[in-house]
């Protein structure tokens, strides 16, 4: 998700003063960001919520740390992408792929892209770890190194990962397209 | 003839493809249709509608926040009592340490203490606070303080030099007064 909202430094500096309103006015800022990252990856809007929760929990506990440098969605975007992959590995057991996954192997040729709902559909019955990377990377822009940290995995993993989310999407969308 | 897989055009796309991939780019429009195909993916990923949530979170997150400060402020004033009494303890049940303790000066110090943590009261924590710095200041006074009211704490349960124990009073008095310093600041900027 892009984001082009700036926020002025002032209330930057407010909010570490612990100003209710300026922290406020940062939730309001990133509410929308922060769920939308956590609901694609968690698909739960209960658990969504409260990565939400979590998240601005997190960034009045930290934001004295927050230095500037960089972008400030990019700092919370951080703390939210850790916050949902951190109750991925919670509920690991929840993380059952929903199609058996074979290695990525050789494509063959490939029909018209299905349309947006077919997609999406797609996207939800990836597996939460794959979800993660598949959003973090190709979406959010994350490097495999800094999806690799958040993870606790390496990089490696982080790629394979990708790749194999986006055999399998195609895998789907060819049988959406066949289908319909 | 050997396709690219999957691996090969996730890391073409990333900028990342090896020197065989490119090359076989070129030349296999099935593969270049498959590439086509990941970037239109990726498009579409990147163009899915935002969701919001249903229920506003703020006023959880607002209560949470209100009940961390209350707690803080809770432990902070638990640690000065006890500080208090294992001082209060210590002067009562070993009178002849005073040959070495300065009573007078202590209990002065302390009264001290005292005076001025009630007037912090008066000064309203959760009240609107201007300035980053001044409030970063505070909270590492009151941080110190904090740590200052442990080894308090501790000097109950054992038998510390007298000195040390003057010195951790006037410490406290010391980091109370700055922290009124900041607070006076900072409720007159806001007009209280």
């Amino acid at each position: 998700m892009t984001l082009s909202l700036a926020i002025p430094d002032i209330l930057v500096a407010r909010a570490k003063s612990g100003d209710l309103e300026a922290l406020e006015a940062l939730y309001r800022a990133f509410e929308t960001p922060v769920y939308n990252l956590a609901l694609r990856i968690l698909r739960s809007p209960e658990d969504a919520e409260d990565v939400l929760q979590e998240t601005f929990l997190e960034v009045v506990r930290s934001i004295g740390h927050y230095r500037g440098e960089g972008h400030l969605w990019g700092w919370i975007r951080r703390i939210a992408a850790s916050k949902a992959l951190m109750r991925i590995r919670r509920d690991q057991v929840r993380a059952t792929e929903e199609f058996d996954e074979t290695a990525a192997g050789h494509v063959g040729p490939v029909g018209a892209v299905p349309a947006r709902i077919d997609l999406e559909r797609a996207f939800d019955r990836l597996s939460e770890t794959s979800r993660a990377v598949v959003w973090l990377h190709d979406v959010e822009g994350h490097t495999h190194e800094e999806i690799a940290e958040l993870m606790g995995k390496t990089v490696s993993f982080s790629k394979s990962q990708l790749a194999r989310a986006h055999a399998r999407l195609r895998r789907m969308l060819d049988q959406e397209g066949a289908a319909s | 003839m050997i396709h690219c897989t999957m691996d090969d055009l996730v890391a073409v796309q990333a900028g990342e493809g090896s020197v065989w991939a490119r090359r076989h780019l070129e030349a296999c429009s099935v593969c270049r249709a498959e590439l086509e195909a990941l970037y239109q993916r990726i498009a579409q990923l990147k163009a899915l509608p935002t969701r919001r949530p249903a229920r506003d979170q703020w006023p959880a997150v607002l209560e949470a926040i209100r009940g961390h400060r209350r707690d803080r402020r809770r432990r902070w004033g638990v640690g000065s009592v006890a500080a208090a009494a294992g001082v209060a303890a210590l002067l009562v049940f070993r009178p002849f340490w005073s040959k070495s303790v300065d009573g007078a000066e202590l209990a002065r110090v302390k009264q001290q203490s005292a005076t001025i943590e009630a007037q912090l009261e008066r000064y309203d924590p959760e009240s609107r606070v201007m300035s980053g710095r001044s409030a970063a200041l505070a909270a590492a006074l009151e941080d110190g303080i904090a740590a200052v009211d442990g080894e308090l704490v501790r000097a109950g349960t054992t038998e510390p030099r007298s000195t040390d124990l003057l010195k951790l009073w006037q410490q406290r008095v010391d980091l109370m007064q700055q922290l009124m310093s900041v607070r006076v600041a900072r409720a007159s900027y806001v007009g209280l």
